[in-house]
This record gives structure tokens, sequence and C-alpha cells, in this order.
């Protein structure tokens, strides 16, 4: 009779424990950028909260980029290894070479950066002036846009919106034309620039020849592995590899395709 | 002498039920392929007519429905030559039934990229529009803004646009110069020159300290320098180390690895680098001193991977600067992290050097077995990693590979197969400059499949050659050499002209998609290997029948002859696939049937 009260017992217990727990829960989800700042888990600078914030998304749709050709939602598409790759070079008809589909190659991929992480820059942008208001700042943000460009070695997500933190007689601009060095702006380690340099020159090649010859780029580029898986249907899947930093870029052509027979 | 049988043989085995063949009873001896077993047994003729018409029938409807150029297509290709269904005609996208290089739309031009200064060829007009690009049309030569001349970066040559040159410029932050005179490639690498390099010394927080920089460097950094200019002085092939300079900077044992250069390098106290890693030198007060050529230093001209005295790697060699790995490199460096990593490959148990590329197939017996599914391989070995590239299916595509000082080098090179049942000579067959073919005295085709060859419509490249076309008609259809029992009045007589000449096969022979429901090639190409033999009988006075007349139909080497010519045109006959299973069937077949007087007539 005992063990069953103490049982019972243990269960109210374990019940209050748990309605503490998603209490909390509930709390730190509604209040969350107080919460890091009252623990000082957010960055103080903006630029460094800005890059902060959107790191993660920045990699991860670089990441998806890189596996797709270099498009969020490939439509002409090749399926390997469960991703829907692009062809960034096609030509339906046997024999002949292929028609460039993306000649902009890197202006595409900017846009299609600036589209992936367009609802996350509006949420790190709120975010940053609630938490620089929980510290005690006037925030004045203006409005503004941001532009994604593709660097040597790196992805930069910079962004127009000046932001002005007024604490007493303490006051501090980011982001004026005045003042480059306080620009907000995200970086992302990243060698896509170079990756679709080389992925430009093999579709130069495929329209121009119908192939490329892999190992010409690894003897240039010492860092680069070039890889080409030829298809049944006559395309061709490159993955071109940065062997130091691991990064990726893989496309598909399909140029002077043979068919069975003649 | 009484005619008492005629033989009919159509298509060959191994696998031959030996009891058929030995026909001490007459017959009519039938062997049929596969692919179109007993459909040509029964309507030979019928077949011929039907096949023909179906051929071009198919031919028709082919180019009724390839003739439109889409501006964009449904699966969302711009600018194909695709059917009318195929196109997508929203949002005022075009179409037109001609081909695309005729259309005003999508002619092909380079595609220029003005904020980078690069270009793309082979762009239709509006995809490069779209994404901001400029469009000129493909005249011929190159427009202006697309030419490429000679960008001198540093220490570095880059042989682009002249905009393309300034976007260097502004995004390495180096000063360059645009050579427009030299309007080669190879002669621009070769005019890149580097700077001399020295010791830059200065003073900071009341030390002498020193950055290894170039004169051009050093300047820079003398004019921008904050204190007394006049202590900024530049000395030209010394180290940072040098003891005369009298730095804050010495030698150290630790080493590093430079992007975009292979040695290993040593580094001196101030983080400057110095020369290449020599463990025999590493005391000498001399190399750390001067600025040694890569040439002066030790194991020059030799890979030396794996060494772990000499950091004097060379990537075309097979070795580079990496950091120092149990599990990937054989020896520890004597001094510091870093070593020469050999980037040969192992693969199956054989070893292979940096950069070889060799060959390899699925096929269970090698390259070059003829088996279904069979496909050659490329096989790269770079950085340690060896890379497969397979070449193209169906065989249209080998692998060739020559080897100089056991060095191999290997391609995926174009099966040329597909003109050969049209030569006629064995010189013209044998070409190899120009074909993959190969002669088999006294062997015959049958039926040309003149359809099969002639049909492709503008995009076939194999059009027939100069010697084809001296052949007259005849030569595109193959009636020259095919003719045989579709040909003329008297089929015997037609292959007995046959016999004593030759026909020209594949030499690699070509894969067919035999599966393909809608009209694959391999019915109309297996045909070819299709024969009859009629074979005459006489009664003796005792009225035993005697064979008299093509009695060689009834040995066994009748049938292997005939499936070296089957087997050789394609996946014919009695193969097996590329992991050694044979077929469900047999591949071929074989008659035996009584001569009827009426067929022969209907024949005629």
């Amino acid at each position: 009779m005992k063990l069953l009260r103490n049982k019972s017992g243990q269960i109210t217990l374990f019940i209050i424990i748990a309605l503490v727990i998603v209490g909390l829960a509930v709390l730190f989800y509604l209040f969350f950028p107080k919460i890091q700042v009252a623990f000082g888990l957010t960055p103080k600078n903006p630029q460094a909260f800005m890059q902060n914030c959107l790191e993660d998304d920045l990699q991860n749709s670089a990441n998806k980029l890189s596996l797709q050709g270099g498009s969020l939602e490939p439509q002409l598409y090749l399926l390997y290894e469960s991703n829907k790759i692009e062809y960034l070079c096609y030509q339906e008809e046997y024999y002949l070479p292929c028609i460039v589909q993306q000649p902009m190659l890197k202006t595409h991929i900017e846009k299609e950066i600036k589209t992936a992480v367009r609802e996350k820059v509006g949420e790190c942008l709120d975010d940053l002036e609630k938490t620089f208001e929980a510290r005690g700042y006037s925030v004045s943000l203006s409005n503004g846009e941001y532009q994604v460009e593709l660097l040597p070695g790196i992805i930069e997500v910079s962004f127009s919106n000046v932001l002005t933190l007024t604490q007493g007689e303490e006051r501090e601009v980011y982001g004026s034309a005045d003042n480059p060095q306080k620009k907000i702006r995200v970086l992302l380690h990243n060698n896509i620039y170079e990756l679709i340099s080389i992925a430009n020159s093999i579709i130069n090649w495929e329209s121009n020849y119908g192939d490329s010859e892999t190992t010409i780029y690894m003897n240039y580029y010492h860092d680069l592995k070039v890889e080409k898986y030829k298809q049944g249907d006559g395309s061709k899947i490159y993955i071109l590899t940065d062997r130091i930093k691991g990064d990726k870029f893989q496309f598909a052509v399909r140029s002077v395709a043979w068919p069975p027979g003649i | 002498m009484n005619v008492n049988e005629i033989g009919k043989k159509m298509k060959m085995k191994k696998r031959f039920n030996r009891d058929k063949l030995n026909a001490k009873s007459s017959g009519l001896i039938i062997l049929t392929a596969l692919p179109v077993l007993l459909f040509i047994i029964l309507t030979i003729f019928t077949l011929t007519i039907l096949s023909i018409n179906l051929i071009t029938a198919q031919t028709e409807a082919s180019a009724v429905s390839t003739s439109y150029c889409c501006e964009k297509t449904i699966s969302g290709a711009w600018c194909q030559n695709a059917p009318k269904e195929s196109c997508d005609e929203t949002n005022g996208l075009r179409i037109n039934p001609s081909s695309c290089e005729a259309t005003s739309y999508c002619k092909k031009g380079y595609c220029y990229d003005s904020k980078e200064g690069t270009c793309m060829e082979n762009a239709p007009q509006k995809v490069c529009e779209l994404e901001g690009g400029t469009w000129t049309e493909d005249t011929g030569e190159t427009p202006p803004q697309c030419e490429l001349r000679c960008c001198l970066i540093g220490d570095q040559a880059a042989f682009v646009t002249p905009v393309r040159c300034k976007k260097l410029s502004s995004l390495y932050s180096l000063e360059t110069d645009f050579r427009s005179d030299i309007t080669n490639e190879v002669q621009c690498i070769a005019s890149a020159s580097s700077d001399v390099k020295g010791a830059c010394v200065f003073e900071e927080n009341f030390e002498t300290t020193c950055r290894l920089l170039t004169k051009k460097e050093c300047q820079s950094f003398k004019e921008n320098y904050e204190g007394n200019q006049t202590k900024v002085n530049f000395h030209e092939g010394f180290l940072c180390s040098a003891e005369e300079l009298a730095t804050n900077c010495g030698p150290t044992e630790e080493t590093k690895c430079i992007e975009g250069k292979d040695e290993v390098y040593l580094v001196d106290s101030c983080g400057n680098l110095a020369n290449v890693y020599d463990a025999d030198r590493i005391k000498d007060t001399n190399y750390w001193t001067k600025i040694y050529d890569k040439v002066d230093s030790c194991g020059y001209g030799k890979s030396n991977g794996d060494s772990k005295s000499c950091g004097n790697c060379d990537y075309y060699l097979g070795s580079t600067c990496r950091a120092y790995e149990v599990s990937k490199d054989k020896a520890r460096p004597s001094y510091g992290d870093n070593i020469c990593r050999n980037l040969a490959c192992e693969y199956n148990g054989q070893k292979y050097e940096h950069g070889e590329t060799w060959c390899a197939s699925n096929t269970k017996g090698g390259i070059g077995k003829e088996s279904v599914g069979g496909k050659d391989f490329r096989l790269v070995c770079y950085n340690n990693e060896v890379s497969v590239e397979p070449c193209a299916e169906f065989k249209q595509q080998l692998c060739l590979q020559s080897d100089v000082n056991g060095f191999s080098s290997a391609a995926c090179r174009q099966n040329i197969w597909q003109d050969c049942f049209v030569q006629t000579t064995q010189g013209d067959c044998e070409n190899s400059d120009k074909r993959d073919c190969k002669w088999i005295e006294g062997a015959s085709l049958a039926n040309p499949q003149e359809g099969s060859l002639s049909n492709q419509g503008t995009t076939q490249p194999f059009k027939g050659t100069e010697e084809d076309k001296t052949a007259g008609t005849n030569s595109i259809t193959g009636q020259a050499i095919f003719g045989g029992i579709f040909g003329g009045d008297d089929s015997s007589k037609d292959n007995e002209d046959n016999k004593n000449k030759g026909a020209c096969l594949p030499l690699f022979p070509p894969g067919y998609d035999f599966w393909n429901p809608n009209g694959g090639d391999a019915e109309s190409f297996c045909s070819m290997a299709d024969s009859q033999c009629i074979v005459k009988y006489q009664k003796t006075a005792l009225g035993e029948k005697e064979c008299i007349e093509n009695c060689e139909c009834l040995d066994d080497s009748w049938i292997d002859d005939k499936m070296e010519v089957c087997v050789a045109i394609g996946d014919c006959g009695d193969k097996v696939n590329f992991v050694g299973k044979a077929g469900y069937d047999e591949g071929y077949s074989t008659k035996l049937k009584k001569y009827e007087p009426e067929e022969t007539s209907s024949k005629k």
C-alpha cells in the first residue's frame, strides 16, 4: 500500500516537472532574442549578429545550389543520386553539340541564392532590431535591399540598410556609405566562384566540340578534381570538387550524344 | 540430276542442335537470329517491303515531328528542334516549323557579361538577355568585347578580355598589365614573370623586423609606412633570417604549405617563408641567408614524394605539399609537419603514377570482348585518387590506351563502325583513319537494311564516303555487297557472287537497344546476318541421296562462319552479357525445309 502511494507521488512529481519544462520551453521560444541577450549569447556587433543569423541558411543554399547545377528548382534536369542536376548545356538531338542553357551562370546563381535566403534575411533584420532594443538601444533601421555576390573564395551578402544604434550620448551607424568598414555584410567561405569558372570553360568546350578533357583542368588547377560520368542517354554529369576545402559543384550536359545503333 | 531439296539457313549458332545438321534426310535448313525469328521466316519478301515502308514511314514521321524549332520546350530546354507537341507555347514563346539555325530567335551567339568581362559562346539570345547579358550574333568573327588578350597579374598571366583583366585586378587587388599585342595563350603564360623578391626590413615597436616581399610590394609598403620611411629598406635576394640584416627573424624547424605552390617551405621565426625545406641544410646559415631557386634546391627534377628530408615537390612529377598524415604518407618528415605527398594511386593491386590514365572494361573477359551491355571505362589517377570515366554506352566509344616508358595514357574515342557495311573493298574497309572495320574474306551479308543506314536525316554523320559515292546508288543501300536473297531474281546466284568477295564489319561490334519495342536498330542490323543455303541432292542408282551442291552448308563450319559475321554486326546471335550470362533464347535459329517448287516460283 505504501509502495503504491509512493508510486503515485512519483508520477505527480514527474508530471509537475514535465509541465515546468514545457512552460520554460514556451517562454524560451516567445522571448528567445531577449533571453539570448540576457545570457550574453548574441554577438554584440550588428555585423557579427547578421553573420551568425544568416550563415547557416546561406551555407545550406550554397550547398543545395552546388549539387543541383546552380538552380533551386531545376526545370531541365537529370536525376543523379537523388539530386536533380540541371543541364547547363543541352541538345535533345543526337550527334549535335549542345546549346548553352545558362550563359550567365554566376548571375543566375547569385539570383538563386538571393531568393533562397530572402525569408531568413527578413527574420534576421527583425531579430537584429529586437535584440538591440532589448539591450537598451534605440534602434533605427532604414529600408534597404540586399545583394548577393560570388567572389573568389567567398559568397558575400551585403545590405544597403542603414542601422543606427543610440544609447544615451553614444551613437553608432552601420551601413552608411561614408563608412564602408561598418557596412552590414555576411560572408561565407566557399569556392563556388572558382568552380563555376571551370564549369563555364567545360560548357564552352562541350558546346563547341561535344566533349571536354578533364585532366587539362586537373593539370592546371592542382587542388581541383574533375569527374565526368556518362549516362546511358548520352548525358554527362560533371562533378567539380575543391580537394582542399571540399566545395563541390555538379552539373549536367548533353552534347553530341550517340544513339544505340545509328 | 534432280533437284531434290533446297536448304535454307538463316542465322547461326554455336550451341546448334547438331542432330538437325546431320541432315541425312533431305530438308530445308533455316537459321534465324533472335530479333527477327519467325517474322522473317514466314514472309521474307513481305518483310523486306514492309520494313522499307516502315522505315520510310518512320523517317517521314520523324522528319515532320522534329522539324519545329521550339524557343523553349515543355521540359525547359531552350532552342531545341523537337516535335511540335514538345514545344512550350505559353508566355509568348515562339515556335517555327524549321530548324533553329534558320530562325531569328534561336540563332547562336556570344553572351557577354559586362560585369565579369566574360563571354559564353553558343548561347541563344533570349536566355542571355533574360539574365542581363549582352548578346551578339555569331557571324564567324569574335566580337571585340570577347577577344582574348594577355593579362599579366602579379607573377601570373591570364588570357582574358580587357574588362576581365580589370575585374581580376579589382578582385585580387593586384596591378595588372593588359598586353593586347599578345594574341596567343601559350605566349601569354610564358610572358608571366615574377617580380624579384627580397627582405623588406623596417622598424616596428622599436625592433628591426622584416617581411619577405617583392620589390614593388616593399616600395608600396614604404610609401604607406607611418614611421620614418628611410628605415624601410629592400634587400633583393635576401631572406629575412639573414644574420647580416640583424632583424628579429631567425631560423626555425617549422615548415609550411602555400596555396598555389607545390613545395614545402621553411618558415622563419617571424612567419616569413624561407627556402624549400631541406633537412640537410636546415642548420646551414647560408641557406637561411639567400633565396635559392627551385632548381638549386634539393632533389630538383625528382618527385621527392614521401621524402622525409626534401620538400622540393613537383606536381607534374607526382608530389605536392601536404600536412603529414600517418595513414597517407610513408615517411615522417625529419622537421616540421609537412611533406611532399606522393600522389600516385593504387588500383586493383597495381600502382599508377599521378596523371596516368588507363582503360578498363566491365566485360568479364576484359577490353574488346564482345558482350552485350559491355562498356569501356577510362580510369584517371590524380592526387592519390582514382576516378572512373565511363565511355559512351552501346560501345559507341572505345577506350584506347598507349604506354610510353611505363606511363599510360588513355582516352575514350568514337567507335566509327557506322559505315562499315557499305564498304565494298578491303582497302576502304580497313582504312583505320576513317573507320573501325574489319574485312571478312568470303563472308556475305544479307539485307542491306537501307533504311537503317540512310534514314537518319540531316543529323546522321555518316552519309557515305567518297568510295561509297563512286559505287553508285548501291553504295548507299549497300546493295553492292549485300545483294543476296532480297535483291534479284536469282538469289542463289547473288550469294554465289558474294561468296568469294567478303564483307566489311565493325571491328568492335556496337550495342543495340534490342529491348526497345519502338524500333531500335537491333532487328534491322542483326537481320543482315540472315543466310540461306540451297543444298542439292541426287538419287544414286541404289536409290540413296547423295549431296552434289553446297554440301559444305551441312557442315558445322558453315554455322561457325556465319556466326562470326553475326556477332561482328553487333548485339546479335549467340552472345553472353557483360556479366557472362547467356540470354533467355539461343539468339538464332536454324530450319531445314524441303524444297517446294511453288515456293520457288512464287519468289520469282
